[in-house]
């Protein structure tokens, strides 16, 4: 154990936490700008999260936040039960974190910087570091200024994990990176941290990474949280009903489509109508082939996360 | 983490026992030449007060050593203040710039704990250099025949090391204050510059911290400069606080 860390395991309080992350009515102001403006969040223990945003969105700023770079102006938040403010220490001791920007100290050789780390953790397991460092295939002897953006972000990702942490907190972890080191990244090793009863935090705006991995997304747009879910239920309750009319639909046709029961939004281009459906979608297809306009077909489609994304970017974009 | 403070300085270290070397040693050959200066024509021709200061300077040997190592006007002194500065300026602002505040700060360490470290660290790189200079000096001033009071030199290392933590203090201030390295440094040069000003005018000498940093009758071995020490030690102290304080609080 190193001798400058400044808490000692055993003085680690004892929390009993429900929740991996628990964030209640969050604010973070920079200057006049709330950059996170009354988020409130629940990730479960266990979970591989995926915090989706726009750019800009706060996510970066919550991650700050949480791990006690900056304080919040408002409400409070809780990391595997410890408070943000009060027992920051306490919680780092506990979790893991990769940064957007991945700067280590270029200076410094790959066995310095793990000797870095483990100098500065409360917990240390070397054998995990040596094992995802062969499992990426770094070059060992190198400066950690010789390496690649990708070779780099799997460092970082290696020195996190020597840490054992009960929650790694990763912020867009594959940002810039090729699609084989992004795929090597996320795929393999979220899949077994995960599986080891990790809980995996990560914001992204690569959404078709997020899909690969998460079991739960949070979308998060200029500050506040646009929704929480688990992501096979976020999934199913959403969904497209196309139709293509035999002639194109009236205007008060349209109206009438969007009252019915869980349409949340409609779209026309002449024959076609596009409705995003949220709930049963089954029983509003009903309604819609009962009404008196002829369709030629209606189709059920799924939506992928991406297409959920951008449909919550619209409804926020019209002030839903 | 000493470890990694080490390893990041260890280009400034070299450095600047190099150059502490260098200056010890040229400081102890040019003691003759500067008398030499004083006799020819030239010097005659120099304003009084010049004149007069250089004579003052070059008195005795021992005179001589004491005004060019220690005195904050003459290389010794402004290469180690400088080499302070530089230490002090990239402690925090270095991190920022460089984005690893956030691994560093991601760590279960007190911010306290962090800056400490990384200044406790410095002020070790500067005692290092101050003796390793003083070292090099007592040895070339040996050989020239001209053996220094080991005693006095080392109380005057350390008044002078106390000098350089409060440069170094003043520059780890603005590191924090700062996200780049350059304003830091400029900005603790500038403030050395102001609190030297007062041992410019005339009466105003208790004013100036410098007049406290050196003290010819300790290194002559004829007092203990007590009160130098107390004033030295709280202005090193000050900018050192008021540094771990807006740490504690800064937002990254």
């Amino acid at each position: 154990m190193s001798t400058t860390t400044a808490i000692k395991q055993e003085a680690l309080p004892v929390t009993s936490e429900a929740a991996a992350i628990e964030i209640n009515n969050l604010v973070v102001s920079y200057g006049d700008k709330r950059a996170v403006d009354g988020l409130s969040l629940s990730v479960p223990i266990g979970s591989v999260y995926g915090f989706l945003g726009p750019n800009g969105a706060g996510k970066t700023t919550t991650i700050k936040t949480l791990l006690g770079f900056r304080q919040p102006n408002g409400g409070s938040a809780k990391v595997l039960g410890y408070d943000i403010v009060t027992q920051s220490l306490a919680l780092r001791a506990r979790v893991g974190y990769v940064s957007e920007v991945n700067s280590m100290y270029d200076y410094l050789t790959i066995p310095q910087m793990a000797d870095f780390c483990r100098a500065t953790s409360l917990r240390w397991d070397q054998s995990a570091v040596d094992r995802y460092l062969k499992m990426f295939g770094l070059p060992l002897k190198a400066r950690v200024k010789q390496l690649s953006k990708g070779m780099k972000s799997q460092l970082a990702f290696s020195l996190a994990m020597g840490s054992q942490p009960d929650l790694l907190i990763l912020d867009e972890p594959t940002s810039g990176l090729d699609p084989i080191a992004r795929h090597d990244l996320l795929n393999q090793l979220v899949g077994e941290v995960a599986a080891g009863g990790t809980t995996v935090f990560f914001s992204s705006h690569i959404l078709s990474e997020v899909e690969a991995v998460a079991d739960w997304v949070g979308i998060i747009n200029a500050g506040k949280l646009v929704i929480s879910s688990e992501l096979d239920q976020l999934k199913s309750s959403q969904k497209v009903l196309k139709l293509i009319y035999a002639e194109a639909p009236p205007p008060a046709e349209i109206d009438a489509l969007r009252a019915l029961p869980g349409a949340v939004r409609v779209d026309q281009e002449g024959r076609s109508v596009r409705i995003t459906v949220h709930g049963d979608v089954n029983t509003l297809s009903q309604l819609v082939q009962a009404r008196p306009y002829a369709l030629r077909d209606a189709e059920i489609v799924d939506l992928n996360l991406e297409d959920i994304f951008l449909e919550y970017m619209k409804e926020g974009g019209n002030g839903r | 983490m000493v470890a990694k403070e080490l390893i990041e300085a260890r280009w400034k270290l070299f450095g600047g026992a190099l150059l502490a070397t260098l200056i010890a040693t040229l400081t102890d050959f040019t003691y003759s030449n500067t008398r030499e200066m004083l006799n020819s024509a030239a010097a005659s021709q120099q304003p009084g007060s010049i004149r007069d200061y250089m004579v003052q300077m070059t008195s005795s040997f021992d005179t001589f050593i004491w005004n060019s190592w220690f005195s904050l006007s003459n290389n010794g002194g402004l290469v180690m203040v400088v080499l302070a500065v530089i230490l002090g300026a990239g402690l925090i602002a270095g991190e920022v710039s460089k984005g690893s505040i956030f691994l560093l700060l991601s760590k279960p360490l007190s911010r306290e704990r962090v800056l400490l470290t990384k200044y406790v660290v410095s002020a070790a790189i500067l005692f290092a250099v101050v003796l390793f200079g003083s070292l090099v000096l007592l040895l070339v001033a040996a050989l020239q025949g001209h053996p220094q009071n080991t005693l006095g030199m080392l109380i005057s290392d350390l008044l002078f090391w106390f000098a350089l933590l409060f440069a170094l203090g003043l520059a780890t201030l603005f590191s924090v204050i700062f996200s780049d390295v350059l304003r830091p440094l400029a900005l603790a040069l500038v403030v050395l510059l102001l609190v030297a000003l007062p041992g410019f005018v005339p009466g105003w000498q208790a004013l100036s911290l410098p007049s406290y940093w050196t003290s010819l009758p300790a290194y002559l071995g004829q007092s203990f400069p007590l009160k130098e020490f107390a004033v030295a030690l709280v202005a090193a102290a000050l900018p050192l606080a008021a540094a771990v304080l807006l740490f504690r609080k800064q937002q990254y």
